[in-house]
């Protein structure tokens, strides 16, 4: 039983490749889109909240290219596990980027209502026309949004595919990300027919969003790197993989009983199952065979050993959420 | 290449964005948006504004009207569109914006630059008119293409003589610089009026402005729409 040489289960190396062309194609296109934003920006502070998310939405294409550089590599000498915690490391710089941003335009926009700021947005000339600049933010947000909403769904399903929590969480945003523009559109029309407070308002909304989706990532991420028990892409529920690997254990006629204990690596499991075993004949070939077993079974068991014991453990009561 | 599954055709997109964009502009100019929290528009309307006039008198004029004069009349055209009558409130510019403000005033005139420091709390409509800081020469003497070495003659307390430093010129400053036989720095409309010839080397250009209350979109983007059809 060799040390593992690539970390992608079988089949998937294709569909890594499109959510890495996804990703390159969304900085492409969000690059352009931040940078024509920006000349419309006016003084609106919900338009700048959504400029900023904007920006921030570039943070998790960043960390799942940066990852996806790192984390095929082999393990090493001085990195015996390899190097799977890279997509780990990387959300947990994006989350407490967002949660930090989120705070700091909350704060902002939230000062602005109790001041009772109210917004100017004065009018520009444009091919001999003359134009309430409002029109101009309105339409550029309305067209930043298009990009968000397409790339997000495409995102959505490839994410459920290769089980890619950090691709998940980059659609998550985008979908956050149209509708922040869509917050601020309503906060400049509200500015337009006159109720000042309209855009603050609109902004510590979005500010909120913002906050929320850094709150989540960073409670996500935490309990990923707390190698906490595998979960499902984008929801809280356990996945099934490690009863389901117990009970093919406990079926064998050599095992007694089994306890398996998997962790989450970027796509794949890591873990051991330690077997109770009726005989002690055969023990290490039967152990082998096991894992191999197993290991076609269910392609995303990556590092896996069944290690035969004559105790197991007590297995702890329920903890976490459940 | 990546299978770019895209539900919309972007040209036909562009196209009826562009017609919304366009119906929005034409049928909102006269829907009355933006409008204003403080009902500035409103009020005005055959009623009463109040303009404060910042009291010493500003660098700017249209060729060689007297500066505020020519402010003065532009706002007088302004309130005759509006069938209002005009209450002139003169004073130093801190008690002028300060009013302006809380709202106090309705407008400020009198020199008023884009880079005025009051940006953050009033408004400030577009530039409308730009005047620049230049050096002329008595029509007499030849024109000079640079002010390196060059003794360049500044009124005292002018702007225009940290400028020149900067541009390696040496400078002296006077009470009349309409007297001096070389070359002097002042703005353009000065130089016009006291008969030099502009060399086209320009120190300083000056964007000027008017301010109205904060917020009021509705006042701002009709005084914009004035200033720009009529002090072009």
């Amino acid at each position: 039983m060799g040390q593992p040489t690539s970390v992608l289960p079988a089949g998937k190396h294709e569909d890594h490749r499109r959510g890495k062309r996804l990703e390159w194609t969304t900085i492409g296109i969000m690059v352009p889109v931040i940078m024509l934003v920006y000349f419309a920006l006016g003084s609106s502070q919900a338009m700048k909240t959504a400029w900023v998310e904007d920006i921030l939405s570039l943070v998790p294409p960043v960390a799942f290219l940066v990852a996806a550089r790192y984390h095929t590599r082999p393990p090493n000498k001085d990195f015996p596990y390899g190097f799977h915690r890279a997509i780990g490391i990387a959300f947990l710089c994006a989350a407490v980027a967002l949660c930090t941003m989120g705070a700091y335009l909350l704060y902002e926009s939230a000062i602005k209502l109790v001041n009772m700021e109210h917004p100017t947005i004065g009018s520009f000339n444009i091919f001999g026309r003359h134009l309430w600049h409002g029109w101009v933010m309105i339409a550029v947000l309305a067209l930043s949004a298009i990009p968000a909403i397409i790339l997000g769904r495409m995102k959505l399903s490839l994410a459920r595919k290769l089980h890619d929590k950090a691709l998940y969480a980059d659609a998550d945003m985008n979908k956050a990300d149209w509708m922040t523009a869509g917050a601020a559109i309503l906060g400049i029309v509200g500015v337009g027919v006159g109720l000042w407070w309209a855009d603050a308002v609109a902004a510590v909304l979005i500010s909120f969003s913002i906050l929320r989706d850094g709150w989540k990532h960073l409670g996500q991420v935490v309990y990923d790197l707390m190698d906490m028990v595998p979960t499902k892409v984008g929801e809280s529920e356990a996945d099934p993989l490690p009863d389901l690997i117990q009970a093919t254990l406990e079926d064998m006629d050599w095992v007694e009983k089994a306890q398996v204990r998997l962790r989450e690596a970027g796509h794949v499991f890591i873990g051991e199952a330690y077997v109770l075993t009726r005989g002690e004949t055969n023990l290490l070939s039967r152990s082998e065979q096991a894992t191999a077993q197993l290991k076609a079974m269910h392609p995303r068991l990556h590092d896996f050993v069944v290690i035969p014991a004559t105790t197991l453990q007590r297995q702890g009561a329920d903890v976490g959420e459940g | 290449m990546m299978r770019l599954v895209v539900p919309i055709s972007f040209t036909r997109a562009y196209q009826s964005f562009r017609r919304i964009a366009l119906l929005l502009a034409v049928t909102c100019a006269s829907c009355g948006i933006p409008r204003d929290p403080d009902g500035t528009v409103a009020r005005v309307k055959g009623g009463m504004m109040r303009v404060g006039v910042i009291a010493a008198a500003p660098r700017i004029a249209s060729d060689d009207t007297e500066p505020v004069v020519w402010e003065e009349s532009l706002i007088r055209e302004f309130a005759a569109e509006m069938g209002a009558r005009i209450e002139w409130i003169r004073g130093p510019e801190a008690e002028l914006m300060d009013a302006l403000k809380e709202h106090q005033l309705d407008l400020v005139i009198g020199g008023l630059t884009q880079s005025t420091p009051w940006g953050e709390h009033v408004a400030l409509t577009n530039p409308y008119h730009t005047t620049m800081v230049a050096v002329g020469v008595p029509r007499s003497a030849p024109l000079i293409r640079d002010l390196a070495g060059l003794e360049v003659a500044v009124e005292i307390g002018d702007a225009a003589g940290a400028y020149l430093r900067d541009r390696g010129a040496t400078l002296i400053s006077v009470r009349d610089p309409a007297r001096v036989a070389g070359p002097v720095a002042a703005p353009d409309w000065k130089l016009r009026r006291w008969g030099f010839r502009n060399t086209g080397i320009v120190l300083r250009r000056h964007d000027h402005v008017m301010a109205v209350p904060p917020g009021e979109n509705g006042w701002l983007v009709r005084l914009e729409r004035f200033l720009r059809e009529e002090a072009r």
